[in-house]
């Protein structure tokens, strides 16, 4: 979580939210399982997901896009983000060091808000998109 | 499967889902997204933060019609006979994979812990495309999220899955 709120006039096109890592294991798949009621075996039965030609299990898609989520509320604030698209470009794999990369796109004012366009990629150690997309924030100003 | 499945599958309902969001299920939820805010835990930490009561995280809306879904709470428009499953079932016939292929939360609100919302789905678009050699068959739908007590919106959720033969 971010140490102060963040204010519109702190922030200016092209700056980058602090990167968020994680390494991706096992356990986290079973605990978004448990979590997100999704129980596809392919991301928790090693077993089933080799049989089914997979080299392991691979992460939820959902998980990676819930990880920059967690990367774009500890940056914008929890409860500012108005909108959060995705597009999966790849599987996540278990022991990829995964990592968020997020910029700001544009800044604008519509009536009272103050709101961020961010450009939001999670990609892994060697630069490979996982997740692409976009958000907005309405963030608070300074005054 | 023929085209017209497709476009008859358009603008029909997916059914209504009554959820209520459960603060445990919340902060657990946080963690799985290793997430170790406060706010998903503490209400006085959320209250800090100007928030009226624990939040959920952003992508929580995608799971939320996955648990407190209790039978009391439901109306005659339940999910049964799923139009995605008159799509699905006869596409995985061929063989092929479904993919998750995009994902977008459009919010007027935070989820809060303690919440009744009710969720409508709805399909919203199917076509079908030719691509390297693949055939790629897309299927959108929306649930869009009120607050069961005032009727306001809460969230607008939009699947994008994929079968690809």
């Amino acid at each position: 979580m971010a140490d102060a709120p963040l204010h519109f006039e702190d922030v200016n096109e092209g700056d980058e939210a602090p990167v968020l890592t994680h390494a991706l294991t096992r356990t986290d798949l079973v605990a978004y399982a448990g979590a997100s009621g999704d129980y596809n075996p392919m991301h928790h039965d090693e077993v089933k997901a080799t049989a089914a030609g997979q080299p392991s299990v691979f992460g939820h898609g959902m998980f990676s896009m819930g990880l920059l989520g967690t990367a774009i509320t500890d940056w914008v604030g929890v409860g500012n983000v108005t909108r959060f698209q995705v597009r999966f470009a790849r599987q996540t794999w278990p022991g990829e060091e995964l990592s968020s990369r997020i910029v700001v796109s544009a800044k604008r004012t519509e009536g009272s808000d103050h709101l961020l366009d961010l450009d939001v990629r999670l990609v892994n150690a060697d630069g490979e998109e996982k997740v692409v997309g976009e958000a907005t924030a309405k963030v608070p100003t300074a005054s | 499967m023929s085209d017209d499945i497709l476009t008859t599958i358009i603008g029909t309902s997916t059914g209504t889902t009554v959820v209520t969001v459960e603060r445990g299920h919340v902060a657990l939820f946080a963690t799985a997204v290793q997430d170790d805010s406060p706010v998903y835990r503490d209400p006085r930490a959320a209250a800090d933060a100007g928030l009226p009561g624990i939040p959920a995280p952003p992508t929580y809306p995608f799971v939320m019609g996955n648990f407190g879904v209790y039978p009391e709470l439901q109306t005659d428009d339940a999910p049964s006979a799923n139009p995605l499953g008159k799509v699905i079932g006869p596409l995985m016939a061929n063989g092929g994979l479904i993919l998750h292929g995009e994902q977008e939360f459009t919010y007027h609100r935070p989820v809060f812990a303690g919440d009744v919302l009710v969720g409508k789905g709805m399909v919203v678009d199917a076509y079908k495309k030719e691509s390297k050699g693949k055939t790629m068959t897309f299927v959108v739908v929306d649930t869009e999220w009120s607050d069961q007590g005032s009727g306001e919106p809460v969230c607008t959720s939009r699947m994008n899955i994929i079968h690809r033969v």
